[in-house]
């Protein structure tokens, strides 16, 4: 078994606009496509991230608060899932909620060092 | 685990929070209190994937203190109060405002503020949709059948005429609730028409239109003071109204003729509340329009089958409506009971009175009308034309396919 990253990329609810109702929609598919992992015991590990980004950059180490690239770029949050191989995640990715709304899964194997 | 979360939560919750945080703030912060009350389900949405709180309502309501907390240091410069305040006679004041029944109190200011005269009837409803029914602004359009844009700009009025008119966020001045109140339920009976004959929109958003009128409406009932004979008949009308609401249109979302209708399917609790309802109206020394059509809807509920409709005891009931406020629509539906009661000269003669331009978007009503007059009378290549004239007259698919299959219907028939 090896460990994956899924990165949640675009989708910001902040920006859609989305109403109480739908909000709790997709609250529960998350919640479902969550629960569904944890029974799988697959589940590592996640977070979700505010949309409040600074980035310290170059050289002089310059700070900035944005804005940076359109909201379609900006992640969201992350899970870690292991599992056989990315194929694999591309299947568990399948029940991600919101691509509907543009939003993006990226898949990442976390490397693993030889000690 | 289960999801273990009631529909429409958040969407009830959301008016709630917003009308307690208005009566605490005020009105001219309501857009900000809005986005404050958003922010609290977005955060409730990301940190309930993991794990939803035991008891969902109470963590809402606990993030919405907060959230009022936030708020008014934010804006305490211009309420004028001091930390000290905050600290001390605050959260017991914030407490207060969270009690149920100051809770739908605070929602109740809210309806008659959106029926404040100030606004304009097509502003009154999108902004009770969204500020009371916590509908976004796509969702009041598709529920409208309006544009997105409209919908925002129509809101936005609504919060300028709010700032401008310098609203308080108070119950109308008792002898102003009257006619106030003739509003609320205009609001009241207008949404719960767009869920239930607006067949464009989706089953979904038509059953939560409907829905949150009758939710509406049992929030105003709830309140002594409030209580009218129109307000009861209005309730019984929206039940009536609703017990059908399901069979009203088929699997393949296609229309089903209330002489179609699976009268099984009814919905028997929603009918017996409507009875109840009404016994109440009667008590009352009033009559409204919500009294007639309520008793219409139950003439149509109690026939066993579409044959056995007491069609004399509606006729009446359309005469009496008519009566008490006179509009063309009426007249069409006295045509077509005329019809029913086979009184074929006496229905020509309310069509040819009307023309189809008084009934505006309903014109296909009664082309409709015409096509029946001629079914009945035997003259099918009339009926089929009227039908297609109907058909031109609306832009709604399924009262389009609904209208073709009834004409397809006819045609057969001519050539047998």
């Amino acid at each position: 078994m090896k460990d994956f990253m899924m990165i949640f990329i675009g989708a910001d609810y902040q920006e859609l606009g989305l109403s109480p109702e739908e909000l709790q929609n997709r609250m529960g598919k998350w919640f479902a496509w969550g629960q569904k992992m944890e029974t799988q015991g697959i589940l590592k590990g996640g977070e979700a991230l505010t949309p409040n980004i600074k980035r310290v950059i170059g050289q002089d180490r310059a700070v900035s608060d944005g804005p940076f690239a359109d909201s379609k770029e900006i992640i969201g949050g992350y899970y870690t899932v292991s599992a056989e191989s990315a194929e694999a995640v591309v299947e568990i990715a399948q029940d991600y909620p919101d691509y509907d709304l543009g939003g993006t899964v990226e898949i990442r194997e976390i490397m693993v060092f030889d000690n | 685990m289960e999801q273990k979360i009631v529909d429409h939560l958040f969407r009830h919750h959301y008016g709630k929070m917003v009308a307690i945080l208005t009566r605490y703030f005020g009105l001219a912060h309501i857009e900000t209190i809005e986005d404050a009350v958003q922010d609290s389900f977005i955060k409730a949405t990301l940190q309930w994937r993991k794990q939803i709180p035991e008891y969902p309502e109470a963590w809402l309501t606990k993030v919405a203190k907060n959230r009022t907390i936030d708020l008014l240091r934010s804006i305490k410069a211009e309420k004028n109060r001091n930390e000290e305040n905050l600290d001390s006679g605050f959260s017991e004041e914030i407490n207060e405002l969270f009690l149920d029944h100051e809770i739908e109190d605070s929602q109740l200011r809210m309806i008659f503020v959106a029926c404040h005269p100030k606004l304009k009837p097509n502003e009154q409803i999108s902004f009770a949709l969204k500020t009371i029914s916590g509908f976004s602004t796509k969702e009041i359009a598709a529920a409208l059948l309006s544009k997105e844009d409209t919908i925002t700009k129509r809101l936005r009025r609504a919060r300028q005429s709010i700032v401008k008119n310098k609203l308080q966020f108070e119950f109308p001045a008792p002898n102003e609730v009257k006619e106030r109140l003739v509003s609320v339920m205009h609001v009241i009976y207008l949404t719960f028409n767009e869920g239930f004959h607006s067949t464009n929109t989706k089953q979904l958003i038509r059953e939560d239109l409907c829905g949150e009128a009758l939710r509406l409406c049992k929030l105003l009932l709830k309140k002594e003071k409030l209580r009218t004979g129109s307000l009861y008949a209005l309730f019984a009308l929206l039940c009536f109204h609703a017990s059908r609401l399901k069979t009203k249109t088929n699997i393949s979302n296609e229309i089903v003729d209330i002489r179609e209708q699976d009268r099984s399917k009814w919905f028997l609790p929603l009918i017996q509340m409507g009875h109840s309802a009404m016994n109440k109206a009667m008590e009352f020394d009033e009559v409204s329009i919500y009294h007639y059509e309520a008793a219409i809807a139950a003439e149509h509920i109690k026939a066993k089958t579409f044959e056995n409709t007491n069609w004399s005891n509606i006729l009446k009931l359309y005469q009496n409506l008519q009566q008490l406020q006179p509009n063309n629509l009426n007249l069409l539906n006295i045509a077509s009971v005329k019809l029913q009661l086979n009184k074929l000269e006496a229905a020509l003669k309310i069509l040819k009175s009307l023309d189809e331009v008084d009934l505006g978007q309903r014109a296909y009503l009664y082309f409709g009308c015409y096509a029946e007059y001629y079914e009945q009378s035997g003259e099918i290549m009339l009926a089929i034309s009227n039908l297609e004239k109907a058909i031109a007259k609306t832009t709604n698919g399924l009262e389009i396919t609904y209208l073709q299959k009834k004409m397809e219907k006819l045609q057969d028939s001519s050539k047998s």
